[in-house]
Parts: C-alpha cells; sequence; structure tokens
C-alpha cells in the first residue's frame, strides 16, 4: 500500500512551473516595459526564413480604430477598443474585456527592412510582417578553389549598403503602416 | 453578482478538456462582458481567430456552453522567439436563469466579437386557482 499517494500533488509543481514561465518572460527585455504587469496588446514574436512575424490578438477592433506607425526603430501599436460608453455602467454584470484607448511602443529587432512593414487585420488578429534585412538571410558562400589560395566571399548586389547609409533620414520621419 | 448567469467552472485543468482531439490543444477562457438591456441580457465574448463557422453555441437544459475553435494562423514549426499569449480555443460555459427565454437565444459574430442575445422570458400572467367546495 503506497505511504505517500503524489496523485494530485503534481498539479502544485504545475502551478509553480508556470508561475516560474510568466515571471520569466516578464524579464524579457525586448519588449520595452514588460516588465510588470501584462501589456494589452498581448504579443507573439516569430522568426520566418526571410521575414520576423509579429501577432496580436485584437478582437472587435476595427482597422479604422488601429493606427501602426514607426520611427526610429520603434514600432507603436494604438488603438481604441469598442466603445462602451452606450452602455451605463450600472448594466454591467460583468466586465472582463479590454476597453478604451491603448498603446504599446515595441523596439524592432535589429535588421528589419523598416519600409518594407506590412501588416493585416482579420477576424480580430494582427499580423505585422517584418521583412529582414537581405543581411540576415542566410546566404551561400562561394568558395574558390584551392589553387588560387584565396576565399572569396561572394556578396550579393548591396543595396544593404545603401540602405544602411541613410538610416537617419529614414528614422526622422514617422511613417504610418497601411493595414489591409 | 446576479444570479441570472452563474458561470461553471470546468472541474478538471483545463488541458484536459481538449484531449479527445487527435493532437494536444490549449483551451483557454475567453474574456467576456455581461450587461442589462430593457429586453433581457447580452453577452460580448472575445473570441479572436475564431469564425461564426467555427463557433459552436449550444444550450443543454439550462447550461450555455460557447466553444471556439482557432485554426492556426502562424506557419507550423517557426521559431518563437517571444510569447505573451497561447493559441487555442476557447471554452466557457454559463448557468442560465429561467428569467432567460432558452428559445429565443440569438448570437452574431464580428471580428473575433461573439454577441449573444438573451431575451428575457416573459413574466406569466397571474392565474387565478379555482377552489371547489364540495
Amino acid at each position: 500500500m503506497p505511504v505517500f499517494r503524489w496523485g494530485h500533488s503534481w498539479d502544485a509543481f504545475r502551478d509553480l512551473e508556470r508561475e516560474v514561465d510568466r515571471l520569466l518572460q516578464s524579464v524579457n527585455l525586448t519588449f520595452q516595459g514588460f516588465r510588470f504587469g501584462r501589456q494589452f496588446p498581448s504579443l507573439n514574436l516569430f522568426e520566418l526564413e526571410e521575414e520576423y512575424l509579429l501577432t496580436a490578438e485584437l478582437p472587435g477592433i476595427r482597422v479604422e480604430d488601429l493606427e501602426l506607425t514607426i520611427a526610429g526603430g520603434v514600432l507603436t501599436l494604438k488603438g481604441k477598443s469598442h466603445d462602451t460608453s452606450a452602455i451605463p455602467e450600472e448594466r454591467y454584470r460583468r466586465q472582463e474585456r479590454v476597453r478604451g484607448v491603448w498603446q504599446r511602443a515595441i523596439t524592432l529587432p535589429e535588421r528589419v527592412q523598416e519600409e518594407k512593414l506590412s501588416a493585416e487585420l482579420n477576424l480580430g488578429i494582427l499580423k505585422i510582417h517584418l521583412p529582414k534585412a537581405e543581411a540576415v538571410i542566410p546566404r551561400q558562400i562561394q568558395v574558390a578553389d584551392g589553387d588560387s589560395s584565396s576565399v572569396q566571399a561572394e556578396r550579393g548586389a548591396s543595396p544593404v549598403a545603401t540602405s544602411n547609409n541613410q538610416p537617419t533620414i529614414r528614422h526622422s520621419t514617422t511613417k504610418s503602416i497601411p493595414i489591409e | 453578482m446576479s444570479q441570472d448567469m452563474i458561470e461553471q467552472r470546468p472541474d478538471k485543468p483545463e488541458e484536459d478538456v481538449a484531449k479527445e482531439t487527435t493532437e494536444p490543444r490549449y483551451v483557454f477562457t475567453p474574456p467576456i462582458d455581461i450587461f442589462e438591456t430593457d429586453e433581457g441580457l447580452v453577452l460580448r465574448a472575445d473570441l479572436p481567430g475564431v469564425t461564426a463557422e467555427t463557433v459552436e453555441l449550444q444550450v443543454q437544459d439550462n447550461k450555455l456552453t460557447l466553444f471556439g475553435h482557432v485554426a492556426p494562423y502562424v506557419p507550423e514549426g517557426v521559431k518563437v522567439l517571444h510569447q505573451e499569449y497561447g493559441v487555442g480555443d476557447f471554452l466557457r460555459s454559463f448557468i442560465l436563469s429561467d428569467e432567460v427565454d432558452h428559445e429565443r437565444i440569438s448570437a452574431k459574430f464580428n471580428h473575433g466579437v461573439l454577441e449573444v442575445v438573451l431575451p428575457r422570458a416573459p413574466k406569466p400572467e397571474p392565474r387565478r386557482i379555482q377552489i371547489n367546495s364540495q
């Protein structure tokens, strides 16, 4: 006969694990100000081969109530959630959904082609495509034949270099990203 | 807190609910608003990623269950760099009071928000009971 019954005691560990996960997540410094509490909207960031993909859950938010701007490597999401003013406060039995005006700024990962950002809002999910700068996309390096005794790294056409020369001009202007 | 709609909390941890599907999926409790109108109650639930075709709304006995299936919208196998929210299906259920007219419940779906209209049942007219004397 077992003396200890482990049956449900693991649930406690699961809670702990979740809590630690949460704490660790909030230490991430890539996202400004995400150290205390939860910001709205919550964001996920994925890395694909040629782009980064940023997703957010924005249910009920229409394209005209959403504003995305980019300036100096900082992407700002600004928006207005559903208008509740038509319904008097005392009529609410429960209110859990986010409302009002919100804003969130994210420092973009390095080496993103800011001018090529695109975004779409569909079924309450916002997707922002951040194409990687060409320098980040892995590229084949040609190795020269041993006879010439030199290794040559082939650089493609270098629009990267030129775009790197003018970030100050680009950063000084705020650009709105059209949302599909 | 009103007794018109009592939320039913699942007895089991949320992850267990989705066990019957072929692949493990997470199930989340969507945030909701409930407010009163002159005609009854209105429930709004945030279900991002759910469409009118993938939402199931069920009334059985006095239990209202809403389930929203979210189709994956991020290519499979991509590298996650940062995650603040989980992606999965949505499930929440409520106990309706007799005050709600179960037959006339209607719902619509818009931009990831489900709106359920729960009309109040008409109050039965007072009925006079005839007393027969023997």
